[in-house]
């Protein structure tokens, strides 16, 4: 129910956006994840989705808000743990959800049928850390202060549709209960504008 | 036209987006825990003889109940028990220790005990094992020296295995708590057949001996 709520919602939003003459980019990302991220899951995330609603307010320079979903899983197999004098062995399986939630500005080289873009972002990042181990789950979820760069080429297919092709860099910031977050996603999608 | 087409690949992409969410554990073995923990200062090495009781009990609340009188808990269930104590065994041998009667003076002593509630009970009643060990010990319970056990809750029908070496000598009749100085636990779903769980519960115990390295006196 939560699932055909949510795609309800990005329709409607996308048809207002629309109607404001603005865009709205949907887009698959594969993340890649890095730091105390890739520590925890080196498996590469194929799992997400990103959304973006964009103003152009010169032909150079687009405000926007940006938000999605990237799982990152792995299950770690049986190993050891020791902490102190205790020992504790099993599989993990280990679950890190990320939802972005970002202002950014993109500049754009219009160049004809592609315009490619250099962009950055802010905002947070919501990031729910799970861990299955046994019957037991441990959880932690942070909000901490995000920064994005990326950098992308739209291709511009007829009136009002164009793809993309982009890279995002996302870098989370320590909190008290996780430590920085980041991960390096490629997107490929469709921009609808008006 | 043209934007209902879009918004059912926005539709479509998001469910199949959506649906590929991770599963997780499939196996009731993929769940299965082993922790063990031990005293640091107590000298493993030194000792030499153990003894063990040839059944293993079923803990069913800290206090020991005991309705018929009899001043004996419940039992588990044979095989099982025989998975449980032949493991214990076959890896006390290897790692050095010599099994001897109770009668015969051992230098510590291993107490094998099983539950199935969502509570792990480390501090049960030391009147369970009043019946097999009768020292006329004023004891209460237990105390892990220089350690804490976890305590963990669940909602799920867990199975623990419990398996906790005490120092025979500290079981005096002027009671106290006695100090386990080395515990293994074993946590999982109390799903599945027979001999799965039977095999399970030797892997589990191969794997508290394999992790405690200090238990190895040969």
């Amino acid at each position: 129910m939560k699932k055909i709520a949510l795609a309800v919602t990005v329709v409607l939003i996308s048809q207002a956006v629309l109607a404001q003459h603005n865009s709205f980019t949907i887009s698959y990302p594969i993340a890649f994840p890095m730091g105390n991220l890739h520590d925890y899951i080196s498996a590469t995330s194929f799992r997400g989705f990103n959304i973006e609603f964009n103003r152009r307010q010169k032909p150079n320079l687009e405000f926007g808000l940006e938000t999605g979903w990237q799982t990152f899983y792995q299950r770690e197999e049986s190993k050891t743990y020791t902490s102190g004098t205790a020992s504790i062995s099993g599989i993990q399986y280990r679950y890190t959800n990320i939802a972005p939630i970002l202002a950014g500005v993109k500049f754009y080289k219009p160049s004809g049928k592609t315009e490619p873009y250099l962009g950055v972002g802010l905002g947070v990042m919501y990031v729910n850390r799970s861990t299955d181990f046994g019957l037991y789950r441990i959880t932690t979820e942070v909000w901490p202060f995000t920064l994005r760069p990326e950098a992308g080429v739209l291709f511009h297919f007829q009136p009002g549709v164009s793809g993309m092709l982009g890279v995002k860099y996302y870098a989370a910031f320590n909190t008290d209960d996780l430590d920085g977050q980041s991960y390096l996603s490629i997107n490929i999608g469709v921009v609808l504008s008006h | 036209m043209r934007s209902k087409f879009y918004q059912w690949v926005v539709l479509v992409a998001l469910f199949a987006l959506i649906s590929c969410y991770p599963k997780g554990a499939e196996f009731a073995e993929d769940l299965d825990l082993v922790l063990t923990n031990y005293n640091q200062e107590f000298d493993f090495k030194a000792k030499h003889t153990y003894s063990i009781p040839d059944s293993v009990i079923k803990i069913t609340g800290d206090v020991f109940s005991d309705p018929d009188g009899d001043h004996r808990p419940s039992f588990v269930d044979p095989v099982y028990a025989n998975a449980i104590l032949t493991a214990i065994n076959q890896n006390m041998t290897s790692h050095g220790w010599t099994r001897v009667s109770k009668n015969s003076n051992p230098d510590v002593v291993i107490l094998a005990s099983a539950m199935t509630t969502t509570n792990i009970y480390y501090y049960y009643d030391w009147w369970y094992w009043s019946w097999w060990y009768p020292s006329g010990c004023y004891c209460y319970g237990w105390y892990y020296p220089g350690y804490y056990p976890p305590y963990y809750v669940s909602g799920y029908r867990s199975g623990t295995v419990l398996v906790q070496m005490v120092d025979r000598s500290a079981i005096v009749p002027s009671g106290g708590n006695v100090p386990v100085e080395w515990t293994a636990v074993f946590n999982g779903l109390a799903e599945g057949s027979t001999t799965s769980i039977t095999a399970r519960i030797g892997t589990a115990i191969n794997q508290a001996f394999s992790q405690s390295p200090y238990l190895k006196i040969n």
